[in-house]
């Protein structure tokens, strides 16, 4: 199933969002211990990885001005980094990479809507917490969500105004390119995710 | 007003205690709506959500075929080729269908029947993906021929239609499922929007009841405050009249006891004036009661008895004079009483006064009866004094 989202009409219009982000971050510096706003210039893999003080609220602040562009296939990190255009999978796969690199207990969930729609997050365990790509122009870049996947898959489903239907858990590796599904649920059936079955497809 | 004055005891208003039964109804009408709405709203949810569940089911059933054919046809180009970008490509479309195979999985997870009919589905799909396996195998080991064995077989029919007959099988068993709950839930809006147009009718039937209550009562009252108004009216015209009535009366009574007392003043100028007569008058006169009992004296009477008034009055004349006539001691009444009592007149008889100071006085006495309205109440006695005499 490709992954996508749908486009999300409360996200305000980037000039809009502008003033009130920067009004929003300006107010967090002052008060203290908030992120500080993205560096202009285009960020590179390696900043994200070289970041001693990289956590899930700074690597978020770091994609408020990229655009959103479907791709059926998850771009390279550089790619994705250097074209500031991607998808919710570019963005999830690429914040558990770095933050997984950086101590950071982190898990890719995969929630299916109604209708061949599905969308990709990354929940951060030490946060509670799950990074949204929907969610990267907004002030508050990390949804709060309980740790179950049912939890996460409805949050996510309740921010997009649908409902799911199902909704995996999955890792993914740059260098193999292969996604592999850890445990999937559906939503009319219980907590105990269904072992992932997708080793018998990986075709050598 | 008293301040002690407790207040008045509220009555017990039916009319208020009906309209608080019809909005408790009312309420409790709305409270039911809302409870069985609600209750109605999850279970449409939950149908709606099983309802969801069947079309990604569905969904998920239609993609493996295509997937599978993707995925293969994507092998067979890579094994022509041998390109790593097709290599790629055909792992990916493996990736996808073992994905939809998961989904399928957790879909069916609770449904033992489905479970049943899309193992040997899966079973199918894990042997294409191992012989596509093992044609990467034969590929890379540079056997040809084993590849070209392999993939002889596989013209031959293989399991494809076995799959397709079996995946529509479970797909018809789904979509009949999805008719009976998408129809469930159909049933369960319709139970929704039943409840609550029923609820509302009842409550608006209700309110109707509470409107005509208030109303018959606002006209009831509105009756009684017409008919108060009236009495209040009539009452009032009463009290004019009978104001004017009283103050007429008063205006009467004024002016006839103005009447009275200058009637009064003119008797009271009149008895002066006749007292002024009798005690202008030289011959004593006294005017005595029916029983010959001294009630006034002239001044010539003090004159002529030496007595003042105060000595004379309420005595009997008796004390002062008396008749001359030698038979009158004998005689066992007084001559003089029964002139009075037989309302005669008495003339010029000899008398005799006996003075304070014991002298006696001849006197020619006279006797006049006072009548009012025929009747004797007493007379008038007139001494003459005729000459001086010594006892």
């Amino acid at each position: 199933m490709p992954v996508g989202y749908r486009p999300d009409p409360v996200i305000p219009a980037p000039n809009s969002f502008s003033r009130s982000a920067r009004a929003a971050l300006a107010l967090g510096v002052l008060a203290g211990g908030l992120a500080l706003p993205a560096p202009l210039a285009a960020t590179t893999l390696n900043e994200l990885l070289d970041n001693p003080k990289l956590n899930a609220k700074k690597f978020a602040n770091y994609f408020g001005d990229f655009a959103y562009e479907f791709n059926a296939a998850i771009q390279p990190p550089e790619d994705f980094l250097r074209r500031e255009k991607g998808d919710c999978d570019d963005y999830a796969v690429l914040a558990d990479y770095v933050l997984g690199k950086h101590g950071l207990g982190t898990r890719l969930i995969h929630v299916r809507l109604a209708g061949r729609v599905a969308h990709a997050v990354c929940y951060v365990t030490e946060n509670g917490a799950y990074l949204d790509y929907n969610n990267r122009k907004f002030f508050v870049t990390l949804a709060r969500s309980g740790p179950k996947l049912r939890d996460i898959a409805t949050k996510v489903a309740d921010s997009l105004s649908a409902n799911w239907t199902t909704a995996s858990e999955f890792t993914y590796s740059y260098e193999t390119h292969r996604k592999v599904m850890t445990a999937t649920i559906s939503q009319t059936g219980g907590d105990e995710p269904n072992p992932g079955q997708s080793s018998p497809f990986h075709v050598e | 007003m008293s301040s002690d004055t407790p207040p008045p005891v509220p009555l017990a208003d039916p009319t208020l205690r009906r309209v608080l039964v019809f909005f408790t109804l009312i309420l409790g009408v709305l409270i039911g709506i809302v409870v069985v709405s609600l209750r109605n709203l999850n279970r449409s949810i939950a149908t709606s959500d099983w309802v969801n569940h069947t079309h990604a089911l569905i969904s998920e059933l239609d993609a493996l075929r295509p997937n599978l054919a993707a995925a293969e046809g994507e092998l067979v180009r890579y094994l022509h080729t041998g390109d790593q970008r097709d290599h790629a490509a055909y792992q990916e479309k493996f990736a996808d269908l073992g994905e939809s195979v998961a989904v399928i999985n957790a879909l069916i997870a609770g449904a033992p029947d489905e479970k049943e009919q899309f193992a040997p589905i899966a079973a199918l799909l894990a042997r294409r993906a191992g012989l596509a396996t093992q044609a990467v195998q034969l590929k890379k080991a540079g056997d040809t021929a084993g590849l070209q064995k392999l993939q002889d077989t596989e013209a031959e029919g293989g399991d494809l239609p076995e799959l397709a007959r079996r995946l529509e099988k479970l797909r018809e068993k789904q979509t009949d499922l999805l008719s009976a709950r998408d129809r469930a839930s159909f049933v369960q809006a319709q139970v929704t929007r039943w409840t609550v147009l029923a609820g509302v009718g009842f409550d608006f039937l209700l309110l109707c009841g509470a409107a005509w209550l208030i109303r018959d009562d606002l006209a009831a009252r509105r009756q009684a405050a017409r008919l108060l108004a009236q009495t209040n009216s009539e009452l009032e015209e009463k009290v004019r009249q009978r104001t004017a009535e009283i103050s007429a009366m008063n205006a009467q009574l004024v002016a006839q006891n103005l009447e009275e007392r200058w009637a009064k003043q003119a008797i009271e100028h009149q008895n002066r004036y006749n007292l002024l007569i009798i005690d202008s008058i030289t011959d004593a006169v006294f005017v005595v009661t029916k029983l010959m009992n001294i009630s006034r004296m002239n001044p010539a009477a003090v004159h002529l008895t030496g007595y003042e008034p105060v000595d004379l009055v309420d005595k009997p004349l008796a004390k002062v004079a008396q008749l001359a006539d030698a038979d009158a001691l004998r005689r066992t009444f007084d001559v003089l009483a029964r002139t009075l009592v037989d309302g005669h007149e008495m003339r010029s008889q000899a008398a005799v006064v006996t003075m304070k100071n014991g002298d006696r006085v001849a006197v020619q006495l006279n006797v006049f009866p006072l009548r009012d309205r025929d009747k004797v109440v007493g007379g008038v006695v007139i001494l003459k004094s005729s000459a001086p005499s010594s006892s």
